[in-house]
Parts: C-alpha cells; sequence; structure tokens
C-alpha cells in the first residue's frame, strides 16, 4: 500500500509538472501546479504516515525512505513558501526534481519490501535524521530557484523575451531574494540537525558521513557569509546553491 | 429605434479639425441630453477623447438620424462639406460593430491600448446619469464592455509594450520587480530620456537623479520630476547607488565605460543594475553589457521589441474581428 502511495504521488507530480510545462509553452500561467503539488503532497504524507507506523519511528531508515523524505521535504517547502513568487512557475520547477527523487526512491532495492520495527531508538537520532533531511528540502528549493535565476538571467542576457517562460518567470530580484532566504533556513536547519547528531550516542566506525555533512555544511556557511559580507552576481549565488545541493547529496552514499 | 454612429478620429481628421468636436469630460453628459432635441432621437451617447469624437445615437430612422445631427453641428460648430468629409458614418450592425472595435482597441492609435475601455465607460456613465439613454443604447454599451473584455482576455490584442519607455519599464520590472525601491539615474536631459523616466515613475521608481552637462538644464528636470541634480563629474559616485541608468546625451562617443562600472561593483556588492542606452551614438560601451550583474539595451533592442510587439498585435486583429462579428450574432441586438 505505501509504495502505491509514493507511486501516486510521483504520478501527481508528474502530470502538474506536464501540465504546467504546457500552459507556460503557450505563455500562460499554470493555476493549477499547485493543486496537482498539493495533491502529491497529501500522497507522500500517507506513504510517509505508513511506513512511520510500521518502523514506529521517524521513517529515514533506508534509502527509498531517505529520498521519500527529501522530496516531501522539498514539497513542503515549495507549498509554504510558493505564494512569495509566481507560485505556479516555481512548481512547474520543482515537480521534475520530486519525481526524481522519488522515481529512485522506487527503484528495486531502496525500499525495504518489509520495513522493520526500529529497536531502541534515540530522540536525539530522530531529530538529527529529521531535521537534516528537511533542510535538504529547504536547500533543493534554494537550487530550483537559482536555476529559474539562472534561466531568466540567460534570457535577459541575450536579449530572447519572446517565450511564454520568459514572461511567466519572476522577477531577478525575487528569485536572488527567494534564494537566499532559502538558504538561510536550510542551512539553519541543517546546523540544528549536525547539533543533535553529535548529542547522539555513536557507535565507532567510518566519520565519512559526518565529515561529508559538516563539509557541506560549512560550504553553506561560507557561500552565506560571503554573500552577507561582500556581496555577490547573481549568477554566482545561484551557481553555488545549485553546484553546493548537489555535492551536499554525497552525504547521502555514506549514511 | 435603430443604431447610428457619427464620429471622426486620429486617422480620419487632422488635429485642428477634431479639437473643433472635442467635449470636454465634464460636458459629456450634457453634451449626450442634447442630441435628444434633434428631431427622431430617441437616445444619445458623445465619446470624446483626444483622438476621436462620435456619437452614438438610437433614433426613428438611422439615416434621418445622422442628416439631423450633421445639421446641428453645422449650426453650432460650422460643419461644412469640407469638414464633413472627415467624419465616418455607422448604422445599425455597422454601428454596433465599430463601437464593440473601439472598446477592444482595435480602432486605436496605438493598438489594444486599454485606455479607451475606461474612456468610453465614462462617457456611457456621463450619458446614462444626464438621463440621455434607454433601452437601445444601455444594452449596445453593456454589451459593448462584454466584447470588449471577451477579446482582450481571449487574445493577446494588449500584450507586449509597443513604445520604447514601455519596453524599458517592463524590463525594469522583470528585474526589479516592483519599482518602489528602485532608484533611477538619467544622463542626459534629452526629451527620451524625460519619457523613459517618467514611464519608471509612473510605475512607482523611488528616486531620480539627473545629470547633465549642462547642470541647470539638469536641474530644471530633476525639478520637473520630483528628483536631484547631479553635476556631470560626479555621476560615477551616484552610479553606486541607482539600480537603473538611462543614458541619452548627445555625446560624440562612449561615456561610460566597462572601467566605470568595475569601480562601483564592490560598493554596489554586485546588486543587479540596468542600463537602457537611448542615444546615437551610443553612450554606453557594449562592454559594459559583458558585465555579470549588468543588463544593457540599446535603442534598436528596445525598438525592435516594441515593433516585434507592434507586429504581434497585428496578427491578433482577425481573431479579434472573429470574436466581435460571432458575439454581436449572438446578441441580436435591439436597433441593429
Amino acid at each position: 500500500m505505501d509504495r502505491y502511495l509514493l507511486i501516486f504521488s510521483t504520478l501527481l507530480a508528474a502530470v502538474g509538472g506536464v501540465l504546467g510545462m504546457l500552459s507556460v509553452h503557450r505563455g500562460v500561467r499554470s493555476r493549477w501546479t499547485v493543486a496537482w503539488m498539493a495533491a502529491a503532497f497529501c500522497s507522500q504524507l500517507g506513504f510517509l504516515a505508513l511506513r512511520g507506523e510500521a518502523r514506529a519511528a521517524c521513517p529515514l531508515r533506508d534509502a527509498g525512505e531517505i529520498l521519500a523524505y527529501l522530496a516531501w521535504s522539498l514539497t513542503l517547502f515549495y507549498l509554504a513558501t510558493g505564494p512569495a513568487y509566481r507560485v505556479s512557475l516555481l512548481g512547474v520547477f520543482t515537480a521534475p526534481v520530486v519525481v526524481v527523487f522519488q522515481t529512485a526512491a522506487l527503484l528495486p532495492g531502496k525500499l525495504d519490501l518489509v520495513p522493520l520495527k526500529a529497536v531502541g531508538t534515540d530522540p536525539w537520532r530522530e531529530t538529527h535524521a529529521a531535521l537534516s533531511v528537511l533542510s535538504y528540502g529547504a536547500l533543493a528549493l534554494a537550487g530550483v530557484a537559482g536555476v529559474m535565476f539562472l534561466v531568466l538571467d540567460h534570457q535577459l542576457k541575450e536579449h530572447h523575451l519572446k517565450s511564454g517562460l520568459f514572461r511567466n518567470l519572476p522577477p531577478v530580484r525575487e528569485l536572488l531574494k527567494s534564494t537566499t532566504r532559502l538558504l538561510w533556513l536550510g542551512t539553519l536547519l541543517l546546523t540544528l540537525g549536525i547539533a543533535a547528531g553529535f548529542l547522539m550516542p555513536r557507535a565507532g566506525g567510518s566519520h565519512a558521513h559526518l565529515i561529508a555533512a559538516v563539509a557541506s555544511w560549512a560550504g553553506y556557511v561560507l557561500l552565506l557569509g560571503v554573500n552577507a559580507a561582500r556581496g555577490m552576481t547573481g549568477r554566482r549565488l545561484s551557481l553555488a546553491a545549485v553546484g553546493l545541493f548537489l555535492l551536499s547529496l554525497t552525504v547521502f552514499a555514506f549514511v | 429605434m435603430e443604431l447610428a454612429c457619427l464620429g471622426l478620429n486620429h486617422r480620419t481628421a487632422p488635429v485642428e479639425v477634431r479639437e473643433r468636436f472635442a467635449v470636454g469630460t465634464p460636458k459629456l453628459g450634457e453634451a449626450s441630453h442634447e442630441l435628444l432635441a434633434l428631431a427622431g432621437m430617441g437616445e444619445g451617447v458623445v465619446v470624446s477623447t483626444c483622438n476621436r469624437t462620435e456619437f452614438y445615437l438610437a433614433a426613428e430612422n438611422a439615416e434621418q438620424g445622422l442628416r439631423e445631427l450633421e445639421r446641428s453641428l453645422a449650426e453650432r460648430h460650422g460643419l461644412t462639406p469640407e469638414v464633413a468629409d472627415h467624419f465616418y458614418r455607422f448604422t445599425r450592425i455597422d454601428a454596433a460593430e465599430h463601437l464593440c472595435r473601439v472598446v477592444s482597441g482595435l480602432d486605436s492609435m496605438v493598438l489594444g491600448e486599454t485606455e479607451i475601455f475606461g474612456q468610453v465607460k465614462q462617457a456611457y456613465h456621463a450619458a446614462l446619469h444626464a438621463s440621455a439613454t434607454g433601452g437601445v443604447l444601455n444594452r449596445l454599451f453593456q454589451r459593448a464592455f462584454g466584447v470588449g473584455k471577451k477579446v482582450r482576455t481571449e487574445t493577446r490584442i494588449q500584450e507586449g509594450a509597443t513604445s520604447i519607455g514601455n519596453v524599458a519599464v517592463d524590463l525594469a520590472e522583470k528585474i526589479f520587480g516592483h519599482l518602489e525601491h528602485s532608484e533611477v539615474m538619467i544622463l542626459g536631459a534629452g526629451e527620451m530620456s524625460r519619457l523613459t523616466a517618467q514611464a519608471l515613475v509612473s510605475r512607482g521608481a523611488r528616486s531620480i537623479f539627473v545629470t547633465n552637462r549642462s547642470y541647470e538644464r539638469a536641474v530644471d528636470l530633476a525639478e520637473a520630476m520630483g528628483g536631484s541634480a547631479v553635476r556631470f563629474d560626479e555621476w560615477q559616485k551616484v552610479l553606486e547607488r541607482v539600480d537603473v541608468v538611462i543614458s541619452s546625451t548627445g555625446a560624440p562617443h562612449a561615456l561610460v565605460h566597462r572601467a566605470d562600472v568595475e569601480k562601483v561593483r564592490r560598493a554596489r556588492k554586485f546588486r543587479p543594475l540596468f542600463f537602457i542606452d537611448i542615444a546615437v551614438p551610443r553612450d554606453i560601451d557594449p562592454a559594459v553589457g559583458e558585465i555579470e550583474e549588468v543588463y544593457l539595451y540599446d535603442i534598436d533592442t528596445l525598438e525592435s521589441l516594441a515593433e516585434e510587439a507592434r507586429v504581434r498585435r497585428q496578427r491578433q486583429i482577425d481573431e479579434c474581428e472573429r470574436i466581435i462579428t460571432a458575439e454581436l450574432a449572438k446578441l441580436n441586438l435591439p436597433g441593429t
């Protein structure tokens, strides 16, 4: 049942994204993308609720759950911050990322077919996992806003102003503000997540996960510090937001 | 009752003829009511803007109503046969169709412009309050407004800016969003700069700085626009704070070089900067546009964007007229 909910959610996001792209191509705003994404979000909630109940813990125990939780977090931030943008268009850019994460989660071997009940859960471990993955949702959305900026910047620079996409993209200044705010929010959540990670009981073994997490966190802190202190062109900020997010995904390779 | 329309506009009459028949906005109701005094006239609405004056009538006989109106205009405004040639006449369904074209902006100087919709509405309300309208014209105007809205929502007749000033403003909004947090600098106190800056101010741009080789002219323009004048040798300092630069000097060579902008980038914290160069020869070195956060548009680019929008609007005319014909066929208006 849980798997079907995730498949259903993936299909909803895919349909919302495709319909949104077609609207944008025609030069009109895709008013229904937010509705499709909200439906996908409900379905994601259903999946996570069932997995959480089966695990008797936060459903972050296998790679599939982590990817699904990440997609849920991304959708959550899109729905929460969307009104600051032209909602539907951010959805058009977010939907493909959600589809990619959830399709990856559905690949054979990623989701435990029979999720086992977690034994001896620790509140700090749960907090660490939940906040860290939640932060990745905000950081992923910052990357999405960054991609939107890069597209708009290219069109403005090259004077390609005829497309429906150009007409529907939010202004440069709004995109940069949103990228910065999402980076701050994501970094704050990541800081709390990592702090919780230091407080949870550790069982020796490899430090690769810790090193990758701290390196990602340091990268984001450095980016925000440089941007606040010295300023940064929109292109560099956006490229950094996208690049850092992709690099930071390596953290999950060591979970 | 039959519908009729007598009018003249920017295409049929020069301004010296149009101004003789123009009716001020406060007098539109009174002028509409006066039409009722003509023989056989049941209802009347006078529409008058800077580009047109039109009389819409509901008379017992459309042709006779037009003749009565022309006789009255000849008495009051000296409508000679030569001047009468500037007028167009429509009766019955053609009059209804003409009104729909007017409210849809198809008959406007700037194709698809929206201001005419409000102006016709204002004229109709003035006639309504003056009790100059009845069943025929009330239905005609209300339906025409409906058709006008349909044309604007279902076609792209009002899409895109058709003047250099409006293209520049649209681009500024695409970069900065609401312009109330944006500051503008004008290099050169020419007419084009003034018009473009005014368009930006009308959309909320906050501060205007004007610089010109002649400081007195900069002061005059700054006062007229509620801005501040800057001495010509100090414009680089202002560049640190502004978001938009409009340049239109008569200088024979580029005034703004890449190095000028490079110098202030750090002080600006690399914020986006929009240069509008409407001077010929160009005031801004094209190399300035290579800087990452700079968006540079010269007069040719702006004009080609305006021209593209005009062509796009032209292509919409057939579609608009198809909607008007179809809607009128469905409405079965009285007097047509």
